[in-house]
């Protein structure tokens, strides 16, 4: 990774009894568009306010720029953020909002007009400038907080469930721009959400967490492909679970004997003969084919979504597991189909992991 | 229909039959008072100007109003200057005794008016606890506190303050700290971020805050009698004589009508400085 902007060095935090962050390792690179995934009370906000400064770790290091940042007061941290309720000023216009950072850091009436003109045309403000913020819509107010964040050009963004507010439509329209803003000025964004649509859209790194822990850290395409940890496994994408006893080991691969089924998969964390296992496959990642097969059974439901559909199948074992596939005409309820998929696509952990 | 003008008037019914009674009324009489004579202790209905003459050329009652004027300007700002870490304390801080806290604040108003200014002699006079412990190391007293205009503004803060601490409580409630953070992670040290947020958010609390503080003050007669001294007589004493020793009523009754008129220009200079409510935080979280 070229030119580290952001690390976290064993970072822990704790609120009473609770465990916010575990002993958190990280590094952001430059350019990089990081997201902090998991589920509420994970920790990931509390990650994030700690990079800002608005709470102090309780062990660890954090360096921004190559500076220790520990203990310094967010106010001279340098870093743009953006809030997850927009948090505007609600006294001050479009425009005083905007250049808030810039007045806070002394800039001159030259720079304050130069960058707000840049950033408004950036986040496509114009005309609104002179509005308070009760005047503008969802979207807008949004649009101001990201300026706000990014006027002073700071070395880091971070945000802050930015989109958790928005309707779908305007989510999905500001999933791209944002990645936009960030590609062009080429400063690293933190971005921590509990949606992992937006973290796959947006970022080239994620981190999974949960309860105070980093799950797994790295490229989202092999966190999703190649989950390490049974929670990512379980928690990316819509995954199908199976519960069954390791049969046979060879090498990296499994052979699970699932209800009379022996299913193949990946091996994790010390999977040895004999153990009762968990084994993830994404719904996308089972192959639907009409007729019988080693693994047949029967249509029970079919949910159809347009490009694909949801193929609810009740197999001879009487499991029933779901494959995202195209629809197919003959693919009607009742029908008789059987399923395949690459052992390598299945991840399979020890029950008690 | 009928049932929401029912409800109406079973609202504003009560208070409104009660203002008519006990303040316009009473509002108009004094209008129509400050418009006739008294002799002797009597009034006369025979209509005329001369009590608003007496107080337009007689310079002496300009100076006892302007030193109200004075006396409730300070008064307001230095209870607000007293009341806003009060405030901001009770309501960051505050937690689970926020109600108690502000609860105490009421302490002063449980002994009386007279009592309380007897007792604040007690501290400030020459024979006061402050002089006292002084003269007994030697030192001077401190004359600015005993008897004099300083006093009076000392009692007057004490009077006031929990109407001031109240009010700005009340606002800061309504507020959200969040935006204190996020002023902090854009670069604003703790001081810059109250005056750039917490403040103008807050301003219409502080106002109210020093409209409760300013008219009473400005009306106000007991601090100055006891604690003033002989050069500490404020607009409310003159007043007061009036209608007592020197049973001017007529001549009284202009005071209290040039008295109003001032809170009023006051009510209306204050709500104009507010501004838009929707900017000054009135708003942000409850209805409207």
């Amino acid at each position: 990774m070229s030119n580290i902007v952001l690390t976290l060095e064993n970072v822990s935090k704790y609120f009473g009894a609770i465990t916010a962050a575990d002993n958190i390792n990280i590094d952001v690179g430059q350019t990089e568009f990081f997201a902090l995934l998991g589920p509420s009370g994970s920790g990931k906000t509390t990650m994030l306010r700690m990079i800002a400064g608005l709470e102090i770790p309780d062990k660890g290091r954090i360096v921004i720029g190559g500076k220790d940042v520990t203990n310094l007061p967010p106010y001279l941290r340098g870093i743009g953020m953006v809030f997850q309720d927009f948090l505007l000023f609600p006294h001050k216009t479009v425009a005083e909002n905007i250049i808030f950072p810039l007045k806070m850091q002394k800039s001159s009436e030259a720079e304050k007009r130069e960058n707000l003109k840049w950033v408004i045309n950036l986040v496509h403000l114009e005309g609104l400038e002179g509005r308070y913020p009760h005047q503008l819509s969802g979207g807008q107010k949004q649009r101001v907080a990201l300026a706000r964040g990014l006027v002073s050009r700071p070395s880091l963004l971070l945000l802050d469930e930015p989109l958790a507010n928005l309707d779908r439509e305007l989510r999905k329209e500001m999933e791209v721009e944002i990645r936009r803003f960030q590609l062009e000025l080429g400063i690293p964004f933190v971005y921590v959400t509990h949606n992992q649509e937006e973290a796959l859209t947006m970022s080239d790194r994620m981190a999974i967490m949960r309860d105070g822990k980093m799950e797994q850290v790295g490229k989202k395409f092999s966190l999703y492909h190649r989950p390490t940890s049974r929670f990512v496994a379980s928690f990316l994408g819509s995954p199908n679970m199976f519960k069954g006893r390791v049969s046979a080991i060879d090498g990296a691969v499994a052979t699970l004997d699932w209800n009379g089924h022996a299913i193949k998969a990946n091996v994790h964390h010390g999977l040895k003969l004999g153990d009762d296992a968990v084994c993830y496959i994404k719904s996308e990642k089972i192959h639907l084919q009409s007729g019988k097969g080693a693994m047949s059974g029967n249509i029970r439901d079919v949910i159809f979504k347009g490009q694909y559909a949801d193929f609810l199948v009740v197999l001879e074992n009487m499991q029933e597991i779901t494959a995202s596939d195209s629809h197919r005409e003959q693919m009607v309820e009742g029908a008789q189909v059987h399923v395949t998929w690459e052992p390598e696509n299945a991840d399979a952990f020890p029950v008690e992991d | 229909m009928k049932n929401n003008r029912f409800f109406f008037w079973s609202l504003a019914g009560p208070g409104s039959v009660f203002l008519v009674l006990f303040l316009i009324l009473p509002l108009i009489s004094i209008i129509v008072f400050s418009f006739w004579r008294t002799e002797s202790y009597q009034l006369y209905a025979d209509w005329n100007l001369d009590n608003y003459r007496v107080l337009a050329t007689n310079a002496s009652y300009a100076t006892f109003l302007i030193r109200s004027l004075v006396m409730a300007t300070v008064v307001s700002a230095v209870s607000l200057v007293f009341a806003w870490p009060a405030a901001f304390f009770i309501t960051r801080y505050g937690g689970q005794f926020k109600i108690i806290l502000l609860l105490l604040t009421s302490t002063p108003f449980l002994t009386g008016e007279i009592l309380r200014v007897t007792a604040m002699q007690q501290i400030l006079g020459p024979i006061g606890l402050i002089n006292m412990a002084l003269g007994s190391f030697g030192f001077d007293p401190i004359a600015f506190i005993m008897y004099t205009n300083t006093s009076t503004a000392i009692g007057l803060v004490y009077l006031w303050l929990p109407f001031m601490v109240l009010a700005i409580h009340l606002s800061l409630l309504n507020f959200d700290f969040e935006l204190l953070q996020v002023a902090k992670v854009n670069g604003a040290r703790p001081l810059r971020a109250f005056w750039e947020i917490t403040w103008p958010l807050n301003r219409a609390g502080s106002a109210i805050g020093v409209v409760l503080v300013f008219i009473p003050t400005l009306a106000s007669s007991i601090p100055s009698k006891f604690m003033g001294g002989p050069n500490g007589s404020l607009f409310g004493n003159i007043l007061a004589n009036q209608f007592g020793s020197t049973g001017t009523w007529a001549l009284g009754s202009a005071m209290g009508v040039v008295l109003f008129l001032v809170s009023m220009l006051v009510l209306f200079l204050v709500w104009k400085s507010i501004g838009d409510p929707k900017r000054s935080g009135i708003t942000i979280k409850g209805g409207g």
